[in-house]
């Protein structure tokens, strides 16, 4: 039997190497964007609600969401004057107040939001939109629309907090690794499968996997990188696998769990973790043609796994201490196509799940009578806003303004 | 010291060049001492040896087989540099061009930028993509739809096809910093067939970046600014006079040219009017004059009514130019980090040179900082790198179907011709993940030991729901029902489907993604899909090695930049004992080709093999 050791022991030895191994932030001097160096070199501020068991899951909605379908603007009539096909009706939606309904698919974010577990930030968009996925999504990860940047919103934030790097601080569930992640000092855990995060090879080979030299008096800066990275990764993807296999939950994710319950196996197996990525893929939101049926599925599926992930908590004591934060590359056109669908557009809904958040709406809600020029919702809360009250509300650390490279007001959000 | 490597130079210029050379006749001369670090003066004959004119391969191309860097250790190191420098004395006729599968046609140009933008084009004109709105009937516009789907997969199917092209030219030219330097450019001028949309504008960008992979920057920056490839991905059209798009001009200066913080918002509004009217005419660059804005520009300090050419001349005279380039050039072929005393000496050099890249290229590869400790064995290969000097070193020729190129650098994450943002591709470190480092020893064992149940994603259509779109055609259903998501996924899907008579309207979008499919899968050519031929039993008996230490330490010389700890290598060759049940390989000579295959999967996954 490989890897008997606890998880809390494992963790212990592997910051203890790490430490003093990866203190190494030499991009400063090096044409590297002077943002980069500002991040790097910030104090760690924290806020007095700082608490290290705090975890923030990204969950990405990849496609380009249509918020005018997800939350219903029922009371409005511009609403269904611009959807009179595939507008849902008054008597469908689940209202939440004389104005708002959900989606009549989300049984599950209807229940968290009458609970008071559930924000809906309104008209999350940026200046100059692109209406491009790629594009759109480089700029969500970034978190610099029109900009180029190299390292990710979340790599950036692990960077702060953690200069230098630590062990298993950012796992991203997907089959690549996410820009959001990319990080300068860290090594996001990235893997798809769990039972799949392993060496193929023959059975006579695994004791040879299961060895890794050690880094001491190696003076190959690489070499000493790629040594870590390789014990991590055996570490990482026995304690995943591991925490895979002790994981049951009797809880009902739904048809797609997306990989929320990975994600629930590695928090209840106590992984050192506070940022979690991952993904409803290949951009299924993308509903340009007959999306009544397919978008309601979509949301009920997401709904299901995020409520169902809200239960798992609660079942293993982790309630208090993890967010889920919910977003999209851009909303839809408010016009409905020829299709019984819509195209890309611009403003959508950020979403913000939890037992410490607080409830209600957040931002200011976009006209459906005042357009842009291409028939788009013209946003009213830059996205960043939503980041920066995640970076700073709930983990705590100040210094947005360096991280988002601007003044991003954080919502006041967390109970 | 001194005398041993006097010594060891002498022996290795002396050294016979037989390609059987035994690996232990070679002299381990490796990397100089520390104080070479920073030192941009050549190394002399004498430190030259064949460790370190692996080094260059490594560097200066995708690495060599043991034949090649003997080539390059018996000369002097200003001769091997030289003939990889100034290589267009050096014949490649033995690369094939480009087989096209002959998928495009002249009414695809101009390609409209969606599908919507198709459709009401044709509602406007009668036809678009060269095809005619149908009579009567329902669904007019459908075999416009299907065109406008089957380009958008063939385009992507010939782009993968272009891919491979290039793996090839990689792994066989006898060029190998030509092609090391344009993909320096293709992550350097990141440009995405994912907005594109066009393998032909892909490909004319990747043979720019060939023909000017070594020559002058500046003529390299103005011929990728008028490539249509650029052109479209950065907005050209749309930047006319009176509206400007800023979008390359904030990119030629951000990422291209001098890095951010070194000219303000103002100077690129500036720029983008003088790159009005900059646009391309299907593959060839046009200025419209009606579009051009002629008026005067102030930019970086300076005052006229400069055109898109005169103000790349304008940030061709900035300082700071030389040092972004030299720096971001450095981090990619000798390492990332190093001193802004050193990438002054380098910008110097560009600078000095008129921005000629070979003066710079040739002082690098024969400096002693290239030979140094900082330099040798510390780079992270990039997936592509890794993928293909895998190949060299197993001495295969063509690069195999199985596993497919395209997917495994995507799993490793380096998509070629589709980098993630304009950025392009962060390089070092950030290759490695722990599910990385996992993934390229897996991608060793799928060479060395292939799938059986290798599914070819250029012949099968991944999405399920355009196998059922497919299945319920095949069935004789009407399109809106064979289209209806969920279809079939429950009894309240089937009523409303039933519900349903075949709608009107005036095309249906999944079915000409369908039928696009099926279009592009008909006329792009397929891929290859041999296995590696390898024949590793081959080379421990031509290079008559009695038993499994020589087995080990010759293939770990073979395969390893980096020496591994003894400790390491000890246990394989206890594992190579083993698999063979005898450390004597006359008496295994007859079993011997799996059990290596599994003592290289071994070695090709140690962390020290992705070091080059």
């Amino acid at each position: 039997m490989r890897n008997t050791f606890s998880a809390q022991q494992d963790l212990t030895r592997r910051d203890t190497l790490k430490t003093g191994l990866l203190g190494m932030g030499a991009a400063g001097a090096l044409g590297l964007p002077p943002f980069f160096g500002r991040a790097a070199n910030a104090m760690v501020k924290y806020s007095g609600n700082h608490n290290d068991n705090r975890i923030l899951v990204v969950l990405e909605l990849s496609g380009g969401n249509d918020g005018l379908n997800t939350l219903v603007p029922y009371g409005d009539d511009a609403y269904y004057q611009q959807r009179p096909t595939i507008g849902i009706k008054p008597e469908a939606v689940r209202k939440i107040d004389d104005h708002f309904g959900f989606n009549p698919g989300l049984v599950g974010f209807e229940r968290l939001y009458k609970d008071g577990k559930m924000a809906v930030v309104h008209g999350c968009g940026y200046e100059n939109p692109s209406f491009s996925h790629f594009t759109s999504m480089a700029y969500w990860h970034t978190a610099a629309p029109n900009s180029g940047a190299e390292y990710g919103w979340l790599g950036r934030l692990a960077d702060a907090v953690k200069p230098g790097g630590a062990s298993n601080y950012i796992v991203n569930i997907d089959a690549t690794q996410s820009l959001a992640v990319r990080s300068r000092d860290h090594v996001p855990v990235v893997f798809d499968a769990p039972d799949k995060f392993a060496r193929e090879g023959f059975h006579s080979q695994q004791p040879l996997f299961q060895h890794v030299a050690g880094a001491n008096g190696v003076t190959n800066p690489s070499r000493d990188y790629l040594l870590n990275i390789a014990q991590s990764a055996l570490d990482a993807s026995a304690l995943v696998r591991q925490a895979w296999t002790d994981y049951h939950s009797p809880v009902d994710y739904g048809i797609a769990p997306i990989d929320l319950p990975k994600i629930a196996a590695l928090i209840h197996a106590n992984m050192p973790t506070r940022l979690y990525y991952t993904t409803f893929r290949n951009n299924a939101f993308d509903t340009h043609v007959h999306q009544s049926n397919l978008h309601q599925r979509l949301l009920t599926y997401a709904a299901d796994a995020v409520a169902g992930f809200m239960a798992d908590l609660e079942r293993i004591g982790r309630a208090d201490d993890v967010i889920v934060l919910l977003f999209s590359e851009f909303g839809r056109r408010v016009p409905e196509n020829t299709s019984l669908g819509t195209d890309h557009g611009a403003a959508g809904l950020m979403f913000m799940v939890g037992k410490p958040v607080k409830g209600g709406h957040y931002g200011q809600i976009p006209s459906l009578t005042e357009l842009d020029a291409g028939d788009n919702l013209i946003y009213t809360t830059d996205f960043r806003r939503v980041y920066a009250t995640a970076i700073d509300g709930w983990l705590g650390y100040q210094d947005t303004h360096s991280l988002l490279d601007g003044d991003f007001k954080p919502f006041d959000m967390f109970a | 010291m001194l005398f041993h490597m006097l010594l060891a130079g002498l022996v290795a210029l002396l050294l016979p060049l037989s390609p059987a050379a035994d690996a232990a006749e070679r002299i381990h001369l490796g990397p100089g001492p520390v104080d070479w670090q920073g030192d941009l003066s050549p190394i002399a004959s004498s430190e030259w040896s064949y460790d370190r004119a692996a080094h260059l391969l490594e560097r200066a191309g995708f690495s060599g087989t043991p034949e090649e860097i003997e080539r390059l250790a018996a000369m002097t190191p200003e001769q091997a540099v030289r003939r990889l420098v100034h290589y267009e004395s050096i014949d490649n006729g033995h690369l094939p061009p480009f087989d096209e599968s002959g998928v495009h046609d002249p009414g695809l140009v101009p390609f409209p930028p969606s599908r919507p933008a198709t459709t009401q084009l044709a509602k406007e004109n009668g036809e678009a993509l060269g095809v005619k709105v149908k009579a009567s009937g329902n669904r007019r516009l459908q075999p416009v739809v299907n065109k406008f789907f089957y380009w958008l997969r063939a385009s992507m199917l010939e782009t993968r096809r272009v891919s491979y092209w290039w793996a090839n030219r990689m792994l066989n030219t006898n060029r190998p910093l030509e092609e090391k330097m344009a993909l320096f450019w293709h992550g350097h001028f990141a440009t995405s067939e994912a907005k594109v949309r066009d393998y032909r504008k892909m490909l004319l960008q990747n043979e720019t970046f060939r023909r000017h992979a070594t020559g002058n920057f500046r003529d390299l920056v103005v011929a990728v600014a008028q490539d249509p490839a650029m052109l479209y991905f950065l907005d050209a059209g749309v930047n006319v006079k009176g509206a400007p798009n800023e979008n390359f001009a904030r990119e030629i200066m951000e990422l291209f040219t001098m890095g951010v913080g070194n000219y303000t918002e103002k100077d690129i509004r500036e720029a983008a009017r003088a790159f009005t009217g900059w646009n391309s005419d299907d593959l060839t660059f046009v200025v419209n004059g009606a579009q051009h804005d002629d008026g005067t520009k102030r930019f970086l300090g300076n005052q006229g009514g400069f055109d898109g050419v005169e103000v790349i001349d304008l940030i061709m005279a900035q300082a700071v130019t030389a040092e972004f380039m030299t720096a971001k050039l450095y981090g990619y072929l000798v390492r990332q980090e190093f001193s802004p005393a050193l990438n002054g000496k380098l910008a110097a050099i560009l600078r000095d040179n008129n921005y000629e890249m070979k003066p710079l290229l040739q002082t690098v590869f024969l400096s002693r900082d290239f030979y140094s400790p900082a330099s040798m064995g510390t780079h992270i290969k990039s997936p592509t790198e890794l993928v293909v000097s895998t190949y060299k070193k197993l001495g295969v020729d063509d690069v195999p179907g199985i596993p497919d190129f395209n997917m495994v650098v995507t799993a490793l994450g380096q998509e070629l011709f589709w980098p993630p943002t304009v950025a392009g591709w962060a390089h070092g470190r950030s290759w490695i993940t722990p599910g990385l480092l996992l993934e390229r020893g897996n991608f060793a064992r799928a060479v060395l030991f292939p799938d059986i149940d290798f599914i070819p994603r250029d012949r099968y259509q991944a999405s399920l729901m355009l196998r059922e779109v497919h299945a319920r055609i095949k069935q004789g259903l009407d399109i809106t029902s064979a289209t209806l998501p969920g279809y079939g996924n429950g009894g309240m899907m089937m009523a409303e489907s039933n519900m349903m008579a075949d709608r009107d309207e005036d095309f249906n979008t999944r079915f000409g993604s369908y039928r696009g499919w099926q279009m592009a899968i008909e006329r792009v050519k397929p891929l290859p899909r041999h296995t590696a031929r390898l024949n590793l039993s081959a080379m421990v008996m031509e290079a008559g090695l009695r038993n499994t230490g020589e087995v080990v330490d010759y293939f770990l010389d073979r395969l390893m930049r980096t020496p591994l700890g003894k400790t390491e290598r000890n246990l394989l060759v206890t594992f190579l004992d083993g698999e063979l049940g005898t450390s004597d390989i006359t008496v295994a000579e007859t079993y011997l080709e799996a059990p290596l295959r599994a003592l290289v999967h071994l070695i090709m996954s140690q962390p020290e093999y992705q070091l080059g």
